[in-house]
C-alpha cells in the first residue's frame, strides 16, 4: 500500500513536479510575500520595514478616493463585459453562417488582440484627441467637437469602448468555438418543429453555449478588472485623476507615492473582489449548463 | 517499479539541482563583475539613464570614452521614454545590483538619497568649473551627492515672427514689467486676431512648473520655502490668505482668459501643443527651453523664439516678475551601495571627463542638446530658446525653484490635477484652496 502511494508521488512529480516548481516559485511565493508585505510600511529607498499590523486595511477601507475609484473600476467592467460579450456573441453568430469572406472578418476582429495595450491606447489616443475633433470641428458633430479624453463621462465611455473593442474579437473566437459544436441535427429538429431564427438562438444555442458564456464572462470580468496599460496609454488617468481604474491606482500609490504597503494592500482588496466577482457568476452560469 | 522509483527521485534531484544551479550562477556572474572593476586595472561600469530619448547618443559617448580609456568600459542601462523608470532602478537595488552611475531625477536622488556617494569632499573643484550658483542647486540636505549637468528654464516661450506680426513692432520682453503690461499685451495681440497664449492642459505643466512657483517665490532661500511648505502641511500658513500665491494665480487667470485652448483646455497633447506654438498658431506657450527636442527636427516651423519672465504682481521690482525660473532636473549620482572604490573612482573620473572635455561637452551640448551650467563651454547649443534662458541665466535673473525637490514625490499628479479643474472651470479659487488645503495637511500623516 504504502508502496503504491509512493509510486503515485513519485509518477505526479515526474509530470507535474517542473510545472509546480515554477508555480510555486513564480505565483504563491510572491503572492504569500506580498501579503506579508501588507502588513508593514515597507520603504524602497531607506530598505527598511517595520510591521504594522492591519494599519494598511485600515486606512484604505477609510480612503475615500480608493473606494471611489474601486467603485468607479465595477461600474468599467460591468459595461465592458456587457457591452463586450452582447457585441462578441453576435459577431460569432454572424461570423459563423458561412458568409463571404467569413475568415477575412474573424482575423480584423481578432487582430486587435495581437496588439499591446499600450499601442492600441496611444492609436485611440489620436483617434480621440486629434482626428475626432479634427472631423467634430470640420462637419459641426458637437459630439466630436472636442476631445473625448477631456471630459470625465466621455473619457470612462472611451476607456469602456476601446477595451470592449479590443475583446470582442477574443470572445468572438471562444463563441465560435461553442456554435460551431452545437450539433446540427438539433438544429434540424427545431426548424422542422418551426422554430424561427430568433427561436433557434434563444432555445438552442443559447442553451447549449452556456458553456462558453461562463468562459466568456469569466475572461472578460478579469480581463476588465486588471485592466492596466490601456488606462495608462489613452487618458494616463485624466482629467484630473478622474479615470484611474483599480490597478492604475495601486501603481500609482507603490510607485509613484512610494507606499508599498498600502498599494499592495489595495492589490489584495482587488484580487479579493475579482475572485469572488468571478467565481460566483461562474458557480451560477454553470448550473445553467444543458447537455445536447 | 523499482526503476520508476529511482527515476522519479533522480528527476526531482535534477530539477532542485538546476534550480540551484541557477542561482550559483548568478552569484557567480556578479562576483565576476564586481572582481572586475579592482582586477588588472580594467573597470567595468554600468550607467543608468532616465534621459531615454538620448540613449543612442550616451552609447557613443562611453564607445568614445573606451577608446582614449580603454580600460574602462561602460555599459548603458536603458528605459523607456515615460516609461517605468523608477521602477527599473528600484528592481536592480532590491536585486543587489545597483547601477555604478545614475542619471536620475533630482528628486529621485533626494529620496535614495542614503545609496549615493557623498561628494562634499569635491564641491570646491565643481564650483570652481561651474557657474554662479549651480552647484548650490544641487546641493540635497547640504550634501553633494549628485553632480548637475544640464539647467533648464522655463517660462512664456514667445514665437518672435508672430508676436511682432500682431504688434506690428519690434517685441521687446523686457517692457513687460507687470501683470497689467501682460494683460494689455494679451489683449493686443487678441485684437490682431491671433491667439495669444496657450496653457498645455497636463498635471506636470500646471502643478509642477506653474504651481510650484506660489511656494518657490516665497523666498530666495531654499531653507525658507521649506519651511513655508512645512507650515502648509501642519495646517499654520494659510494658502488661500498667502499673498503671493494669489499673485501666481491672478497671472494664471490671465492666462485663463486669453488661453488658445480655451474650448478644450484638458487635451494635454504636448506634441500638437508644442508643433502649433512653434508653427506660429499663437503667441505664447508656457513651456520650456526643453520644447527643442520636440520641435527642433520638425518642418516648417518657425526660427526665433524667445522666453519671457511671467509678471506676478504690479510692483515691477517683486521677486519673480522679471526672472525666469531655472532647475537643474537631473543629476549624475555615483552608487554607493554595491560598488567597489575602484568604480567609484573611474566614475568620478568619467563625469569630470564629460564636464570639461571637448568631447564630452560636444556630445552633451550640440548631440544631446543639453544646456550645461559649467564655464568654458566650447561647443554650441542650436537650440534658439536654450540660447535666451542662457541670457537670463548669465545675467543672475533666475528664480530658485530647488524647493520641488524636496516636495512629496505625488505633488504635481494630485495638486496638478486641482489646477487642471480649476482651469477647466469644474471648481472655482475656493474650490481650488480648499483642495490645495487638504493635500498639504493630509502630508502630515506621513
Amino acid at each position: 500500500m504504502r508502496q503504491k502511494k509512493l509510486k503515485n508521488v513519485g509518477t505526479f512529480l515526474i509530470f507535474g513536479g517542473p510545472s509546480l516548481f515554477a508555480f510555486t516559485a513564480v505565483v504563491l511565493i510572491p503572492l504569500a510575500f506580498g501579503l506579508y508585505l501588507t502588513f508593514t510600511n515597507w520603504n524602497m529607498a531607506t530598505g527598511t520595514h517595520a510591521f504594522i499590523g492591519l494599519g494598511n486595511y485600515k486606512s484604505i477601507l477609510t480612503d475615500k478616493t480608493y473606494l471611489e475609484q474601486l467603485w468607479f473600476t465595477i461600474k468599467y467592467a460591468l459595461l465592458t463585459v456587457v457591452i463586450s460579450n452582447v457585441g462578441a456573441f453576435s459577431l460569432g453568430l454572424i461570423l459563423s453562417k458561412g458568409l463571404k469572406g467569413q475568415t477575412f472578418f474573424r482575423t480584423g476582429f481578432f487582430t486587435p488582440n495581437l496588439i499591446g495595450g499600450l499601442i492600441l491606447g496611444y492609436l485611440w489616443q489620436f483617434l480621440f484627441t486629434q482626428v475626432l475633433p479634427f472631423m467634430g470641428q470640420k462637419y459641426g458633430w458637437a459630439i466630436f467637437q472636442t476631445s473625448w479624453l477631456s471630459d470625465t463621462t466621455k473619457a470612462f465611455w472611451a476607456l469602456v469602448i476601446v477595451n470592449a473593442w479590443q475583446l470582442m474579437g477574443y470572445l468572438m473566437i471562444v463563441y465560435i468555438a461553442g456554435f460551431v459544436s452545437v450539433p446540427s441535427d438539433i438544429l434540424e429538429a427545431a426548424a422542422i418543429d418551426g422554430a424561427g431564427r430568433f427561436r433557434k438562438i434563444i432555445s438552442v444555442i443559447l442553451p447549449l453555449s452556456v458553456s462558453s458564456i461562463v468562459v466568456c464572462l469569466f475572461l472578460s470580468i478579469s480581463r476588465s478588472f486588471l485592466t492596466y496599460d490601456l488606462n495608462l496609454a489613452l487618458t494616463n488617468g485624466g482629467p484630473y485623476g478622474s479615470t484611474e481604474l483599480a490597478s492604475f491606482h495601486i501603481v500609482q500609490k507603490a510607485f509613484l507615492s512610494n507606499e508599498y504597503g498600502m498599494g499592495q494592500a489595495e492589490a489584495v482588496i482587488l484580487f479579493i473582489v475579482v475572485a469572488v466577482i468571478a467565481l460566483t457568476q461562474s458557480a451560477f452560469m454553470k448550473r445553467l449548463e444543458v447537455e445536447a | 517499479m523499482k526503476k520508476l522509483r529511482i527515476l522519479a527521485l533522480a528527476t526531482c534531484v535534477a530539477v532542485i539541482l538546476s534550480s540551484l544551479a541557477g542561482c550559483g550562477k548568478g552569484s557567480n556572474s556578479q562576483n565576476a563583475s564586481a572582481a572586475s572593476g579592482s582586477d588588472g586595472g580594467n573597470v567595468a561600469l554600468t550607467f543608468f539613464n532616465t534621459s531615454a530619448e538620448v540613449n543612442t547618443q550616451f552609447t557613443d559617448l562611453f564607445n568614445a570614452y573606451h577608446q582614449s580609456h580603454p580600460n574602462v568600459t561602460i555599459t548603458l542601462i536603458p528605459t523607456p521614454i515615460g516609461g517605468q523608470q523608477i521602477q527599473q532602478f528600484q528592481s536592480l537595488l532590491a536585486s543587489k545590483k545597483p547601477a555604478t552611475m545614475a542619471n536620475l531625477d533630482i528628486g529621485t536622488v533626494y529620496t535614495y538619497k542614503d545609496k549615493f556617494l557623498d561628494l562634499t569632499s569635491e564641491k570646491n573643484y565643481y564650483e570652481g568649473i561651474a557657474q554662479a550658483g549651480a552647484i548650490d542647486s544641487a546641493m540635497l540636505d547640504n550634501k553633494l551627492i549628485g553632480i548637475p549637468y544640464t539647467v533648464q528654464g522655463y517660462g512664456l516661450l514667445y514665437n518672435t515672427r508672430v508676436v511682432n506680426k500682431a504688434l506690428g513692432t519690434t517685441f521687446d520682453p523686457s517692457t513687460i514689467k507687470t501683470r497689467d503690461d501682460l494683460a494689455s499685451l494679451f489683449k493686443k495681440i487678441q485684437a490682431a486676431g491671433v491667439p495669444p497664449v496657450m496653457i498645455h492642459g497636463a498635471n506636470w505643466s500646471v502643478g509642477a512648473h506653474y504651481l510650484a512657483l506660489s511656494y518657490a517665490l516665497q523666498s530666495k532661500n531654499v531653507d525658507d520655502t521649506r519651511k513655508f511648505v512645512g507650515d502648509l502641511e501642519k495646517g499654520t500658513a494659510d494658502l488661500s490668505k498667502n499673498q503671493i500665491y494669489n499673485n501666481v494665480m491672478d497671472t494664471f487667470d490671465i492666462m485663463k482668459q486669453y488661453n488658445y485652448r480655451k474650448n478644450d483646455p484638458l487635451v494635454g497633447d504636448y506634441a500638437k501643443d508644442a508643433s502649433d506654438f512653434a508653427t506660429g498658431k499663437c503667441a505664447f506657450f508656457f513651456m520650456g527651453d526643453w520644447i527643442w527636442s520636440q520641435v527642433g527636427t520638425l518642418k516648417g516651423i518657425d526660427k526665433d523664439f524667445g522666453v519671457m519672465p511671467i509678471p506676478f504682481s504690479n510692483n515691477a521690482s517683486d521677486y519673480g516678475n522679471s526672472q525666469i525660473p531655472v532647475s537643474e532636473p537631473k543629476l549624475w549620482a555615483i552608487d554607493n551601495s554595491g560598488s567597489t572604490p575602484a568604480q567609484q573612482a573611474a566614475a568620478k573620473d568619467f563625469i569630470k571627463w564629460c564636464l570639461t572635455s571637448k568631447e564630452g561637452q560636444t556630445a552633451l551640448v550640440e548631440k544631446m542638446g543639453f544646456n550645461l551650467p559649467y564655464k568654458n563651454v566650447t561647443a554650441k547649443n542650436t537650440n534658439p530658446v536654450a540660447a535666451s534662458t542662457s541670457k537670463y541665466i548669465d545675467a543672475g535673473k533666475t528664480i530658485n525653484i530647488g524647493i520641488i525637490t524636496y516636495l512629496p514625490s505625488d505633488y504635481y499628479t494630485k495638486t496638478g490635477d486641482s489646477m487642471l479643474k480649476y482651469l477647466a472651470g469644474k471648481i472655482d479659487r475656493a474650490g481650488l484652496n480648499d483642495e490645495l488645503t487638504s493635500y498639504w495637511k493630509s502630508q502630515t500623516a506621513h
